[in-house]
This record gives structure tokens, C-alpha cells and sequence, in this order.
């Protein structure tokens, strides 16, 4: 039953999942460590805005994603004509809506993680003589690693299951943007079953074995 | 040499230190929330204020009319705070070794076997610092703190959750370590006891400024204020009015009795003053045995209540012929037995000239 699964429907996911959880990271620690460790004017504001695709249907982000970097956009048709990027049916632009309707789960689960990150540790390692990267590597990173590490895990699992945003930004190209999610919508259109089955149970497979990574990290902070 | 002269506003608090050191173990005593530890924190560098000095022996480390405000990484000071912050995820070695990052690793281990050696903390070296004991984790956080050889040591209550006996032996510990590096320390603490045993110098903090700073001794001899005195539980404080003057002494005149003390001091006859006695310096006499001594004041009194602490006996004696003026005195187990304390209640006191002081007062 497997056989029936279209293994370039995998490479395409892994590919996309893989590109937009690297998006979030470096997209989203940065901004975890802002909102965790700073009180600035516009905090609140920004909070709401890196949470706000948690809510909002992952069809109205692509709309909007598609409204702002496609070919009828201005800032679409400079990255067209004088970069050669095309973010609209190509896998990278897959990747962008996946990353922003993902970066929720990292964000909030990092921010977590460095709040619990006792400011005195930094302060007295300040003392110490190292400076204020040299704390961040040496104190903050490694207490925070493994709820970084669930965040990461969880914006990846959310990456491997996203469809609303990509099918309206990227559509659904064999090969080059039909992720898994898209492939079921699409073999359920086509009325193929077996190939519905089987990337059902392999999307449930990605899905468990990442959340899998998420419980462990989870179990291990708190220790 | 450190001088310590600054401001800082913070929502209902003024902060305002001004105290100076030098190679010794000063204290910063005072009731909670009166600035000492917020003190540490502007010496240390994570606290600015809005104006003032603090030099350290290493130089000036904040000027604010010099524009100098040097990063806590650049000021060389070893600080313990509280709830020591040992670095959870390191292992006893690696925390003391924290501050040597750029040291050769040759001479980084050499220097953490030295701090090891130096704070008994042999074969805990690989352990974590919740797999050691509260006694155990506060000589790591002091070798963490010790390690790249600071000239000043901040200390904020470090042995406040430990039992006595441990507090006790740390207490020598820090006395020894700071002698025998040459630090200039500074201890910050709301125990009066711990004060005493610690301190060279002491500074009297209240509110968020120093009343009083100078040699322990000096300041337990001659409190500068009432409040001092209170800080200081001298706790026979009684106000009055300065009868007459000499060089010998200072005679004041209370609502309830007329006493004297030391002759130190400015004070005309007339002026506002108070006359304050510790406990542990008040003489208890039986009354058939009158005391001699022009200069000293004797009293009668009578024991209404007492209160054992441990090795000590604090006695509440009413002063006779008044309603409710209570003097405290100290009295050890032995003389109490002795002398049959237990069962009499009519004494009298002697104030000695010596440890009695005159305490000036503003004007009403």
C-alpha cells in the first residue's frame, strides 16, 4: 500500500519543512530573546503580531503573501525582474508561507524557555568577566537549549503539516510544491485512494516522530 | 582604597551611599530595603546611578562627571549575591573556573586546584551544584567569585540560609581568606551579631543612606545618632537635656533620672541630648551594697520580666519611682545563678562613665 506514496511528495515536504523551520530559527530566536528579556515600546504589539498566525486560517496568510510578493506586487515584480526570484509556485516560496504560519511555535516556546532563564545568572557571569554574547553562549544557550529544541521540533511538525498558506501562494506542482498535505487533498480529488492512504500514514509518521522529539525535549527541562 | 559616593532615584526609594575603605572587611549593615545590597549592585556595575563617584582600588570605576562607567566584565570585582547563582549546568570545576575564560588552560587548572585546595572542596570537583551541600555550594560560589583574583570581594548576606554552626565556620572562613589575599571586602548583612564578628569598619545604612561610618568600634563606642544607636540595638536610650559639662563628663537630665556620661563631644548645657547604655554594659548591684563612685550613675531598680537566650539572660529592670521606664541589661548564666537573680527582684544599677555616651539631638 505504501508503493502507492510518491516519493517525491516526501523530498518536496522535507525540502519545504526543512527551509522554513531554518526561516525560524533565524527569524525567531532573536525575537524570542527580544520579547523575553526586553521591555520596549511596542512589546505588546509585537507579541501579537508573531502570534497572530496561530490564529488566523492559514488561507487568509497565503492571500496575503500572495497579494504581497506576487508578480502584481511592487516588491514581487523587483525580486522578479532584478533578482530572478519568483517566491509564487516555487518550493522556496512553499517554505515562506510554512515559516510564518510555524513561527508561533517557536517563538512562544523559546520566549518560555529564556524567561526561565534567571537574569542573576547572567548579571553574576557578567562579573565574571565574559560580555554580553560570551554570557549568551556560555549561560543563556545552554540552559534554554532544550526548550529551543522543542520549539524547534514543534515549528517543524507544524511545517511537515501545513497547507492552506502554501497551496495559496505555491499551488500544488508535482515535484516542485506538491508537499504531503496537498498530495492527500490532491489524490482524494483525483479519487486515489491508495495514494491518499499512503501519504496519510507517512504524514502521520513525520508528524508522531517530531512531536516524539518535542515530549523528550519537554521531559528533559524539566528535570 | 574605596570610596563609595553616589545617587540613584528609584521609585519611591533614594539611594545615596557615602562611605570610604580600605584593605579590610567593611560592613554595610542595616535593616532590609535600606539600599546595601542595591549598593553592591552599583559597585558591581549592573546598577547606574544617576550621579556620583565609586573608585575601587583598581581606579575609578564610575564618574559621572568624568564620564567614566566601566562594563561589570571590566570592574575585577568578585561578587556572591544571595542565593549564590551557581551555574546550574557546570560542574563545581567549571564554575570556579568561569571567570579565567582567556587564561592559559594549564593555568586555569592549576588555579582551580589552588581554590579547591584553599575552600576544602576535594573530589567535588566533577559534581554539579545541586549535588552538593548548602555549605558546600556557598565556597564554590566564593571560589567562583575568588578566582581571577579580584581586589575586592562583594559579599550580599551569603550565609543567610545555612545553620549556625556552618555560618559560624564560614564566617571565620571569609575573615581568613580576606586577610590572607589582601582583599577589601565588602559584607552586607542585617544581623548585628554577624556585623560585630565580621567587621573592621562598619557603615550604618538606613532609607537608602549611610548614617554612620567608621571603625567597629568607634561606631559601637559612639553612635553619631539615635537612630544609629537603635540600628545598633544599644536599646537604653533615654532623651533628655544637657545639665552640665566638663571634660569628664556630660551630665544630662531625663524625665525619669539624672545621669552621666563620657565628656567627649561639644555639647553645651541646655542642649537636646540623649544618654544611651548597651545592655551588655549595664552593672547589676545588690542594693545593700552602694556603689562609690561619684561619676558613675546608680539606680534602683526592680526585675519585671526577663528573657533567656541561650547563654545570656536579658534582663527588663523598671527604674523605681517611675511607671514604665525600662532599662535593659545582659547578664551571662553564670553571674545569674551566682548572684540569685532568679529569685530577687530589687537591684540597682551602675552606668560607668565609660560606656556611657551622650548622644546629641536636633532641636525639637
Amino acid at each position: 500500500m505504501i508503493a502507492a506514496i510518491q516519493p517525491e511528495d516526501i523530498r518536496v515536504s522535507l525540502q519545504v519543512a526543512g527551509l522554513s523551520t531554518l526561516i525560524c530559527i533565524v527569524v525567531g530566536l532573536p525575537l524570542a530573546w527580544l520579547l523575553a528579556r526586553y521591555r520596549f515600546r511596542g512589546r505588546v504589539l509585537l507579541e501579537i503580531a508573531v502570534t497572530l498566525p496561530l490564529v488566523l486560517p492559514p488561507t487568509v496568510v497565503g492571500y496575503y503573501l500572495l497579494r504581497a510578493l506576487g508578480r502584481g506586487s511592487t516588491v514581487g515584480r523587483f525580486l522578479e525582474d532584478e533578482l530572478g526570484l519568483s517566491v509564487v509556485f516555487t518550493w522556496y516560496g512553499a517554505a515562506l508561507a510554512a515559516a510564518i504560519v510555524s513561527i508561533p511555535f517557536l517563538i512562544r516556546t523559546a520566549q518560555a524557555a529564556f524567561e526561565l532563564v534567571d537574569p542573576e545568572l547572567e548579571q553574576v557571569a557578567q562579573t565574571l568577566g565574559r560580555s554580553r554574547l560570551g554570557v549568551f553562549r556560555a549561560i543563556t544557550l545552554p540552559l534554554a537549549a532544550r526548550g529551543i529544541a522543542a520549539g524547534i521540533a514543534l515549528a517543524f511538525a507544524r511545517a511537515i503539516g501545513e497547507f492552506g498558506a502554501t497551496v495559496v501562494l505555491a499551488g500544488n506542482i508535482p515535484g516542485k510544491t506538491r508537499t504531503l498535505p496537498i498530495s492527500v487533498y490532491d489524490a482524494v480529488q483525483a479519487g486515489d485512494i491508495a495514494r491518499a492512504n499512503a501519504t496519510a500514514l507517512v504524514l502521520i509518521g513525520i508528524s508522531l516522530a517530531s512531536l516524539l522529539v518535542f515530549s523528550w525535549s519537554l521531559v528533559l527541562v524539566r528535570r | 582604597m574605596l570610596s563609595v559616593d553616589f545617587e540613584k532615584r528609584l521609585d519611591n526609594f533614594h539611594l545615596r551611599p557615602r562611605f570610604d575603605a580600605a584593605e579590610e572587611l567593611i560592613v554595610l549593615l542595616g535593616p532590609s530595603g535600606s539600599g546595601k545590597s542595591l549598593t553592591l549592585r552599583a559597585i558591581a556595575g549592573l546598577l547606574r546611578p544617576d550621579s556620583g563617584r565609586i573608585e575601587l582600588p583598581s581606579g575609578v570605576v564610575f564618574d559621572s562627571a568624568g564620564r567614566i562607567d566601566l562594563a561589570p566584565q571590566a570592574r575585577s570585582v568578585g561578587y556572591v549575591v544571595q542565593d549564590l547563582a551557581l551555574f546550574p549546568h557546570l560542574s563545581v570545576a567549571e564554575n570556579i573556573a568561569f571567570g579565567l575564560n582567556g587564561w592559559p588552560k594549564a593555568q586555569q587548572r592549576q588555579r582551580v586546584r589552588e581554590l579547591v585546595e584553599l575552600l576544602a572542596l576535594d573530589g567535588l570537583e566533577s559534581r554539579l551544584p545541586r549535588e552538593t551541600s548548602g555549605g558546600q555550594q556557598q565556597r564554590v560560589a566564593l571560589g567562583r567569585a575568588l578566582a581571577a583574583r579580584p581586589r575586592v570581594l562583594l559579599l550580599d548576606e551569603p550565609f543567610n540560609a545555612l545553620d549556625a554552626p556552618i555560618r559560624n565556620a564560614l564566617r571565620r572562613e571569609v575573615s581568613r581568606l580576606r586577610r590572607q589575599l589582601g582583599l577589601l571586602a565588602l559584607f552586607v548583612t542585617h544581623d548585628l551579631q554577624e556585623a560585630y564578628a565580621l567587621a573592621d569598619r562598619i557603615a550604618i545604612y538606613d532609607d537608602g543612606a549611610v548614617l554612620q561610618c567608621g571603625a567597629r568600634d568607634d561606631v559601637f563606642r559612639s553612635p553619631a545618632s539615635v537612630r544609629v544607636a537603635q540600628l545598633l540595638e544599644a536599646r537604653n536610650i533615654f532623651e533628655g537635656r544637657v545639665v552640665s559639662k566638663t571634660e569628664a563628663f556630660t551630665e544630662i537630665e531625663t524625665p525619669w533620672f539624672r545621669g552621666r556620661a563620657r565628656g567627649e563631644g561639644n555639647l553645651a548645657p541646655g542642649a537636646r541630648a540623649a544618654l544611651c547604655v548597651r545592655p551588655e554594659h549595664v552593672i547589676l548591684l545588690r542594693r545593700d551594697r552602694p556603689h562609690s563612685n561619684q561619676l558613675e550613675t546608680t539606680l534602683d531598680v526592680e526585675l519585671v520580666d526577663e528573657l533567656a537566650t541561650g547563654n545570656n539572660h536579658r534582663l527588663y529592670l523598671k527604674l523605681a519611682g517611675t511607671e514604665d521606664c525600662i532599662m535593659e541589661a545582659d547578664v551571662s548564666a553564670h553571674p545569674y545563678q551566682v548572684m540569685g537573680i532568679a529569685t530577687q527582684r530589687e537591684w540597682s544599677v551602675a552606668l560607668t562613665l565609660e560606656q556611657t555616651v551622650a548622644i546629641p539631638l536636633a532641636d525639637a
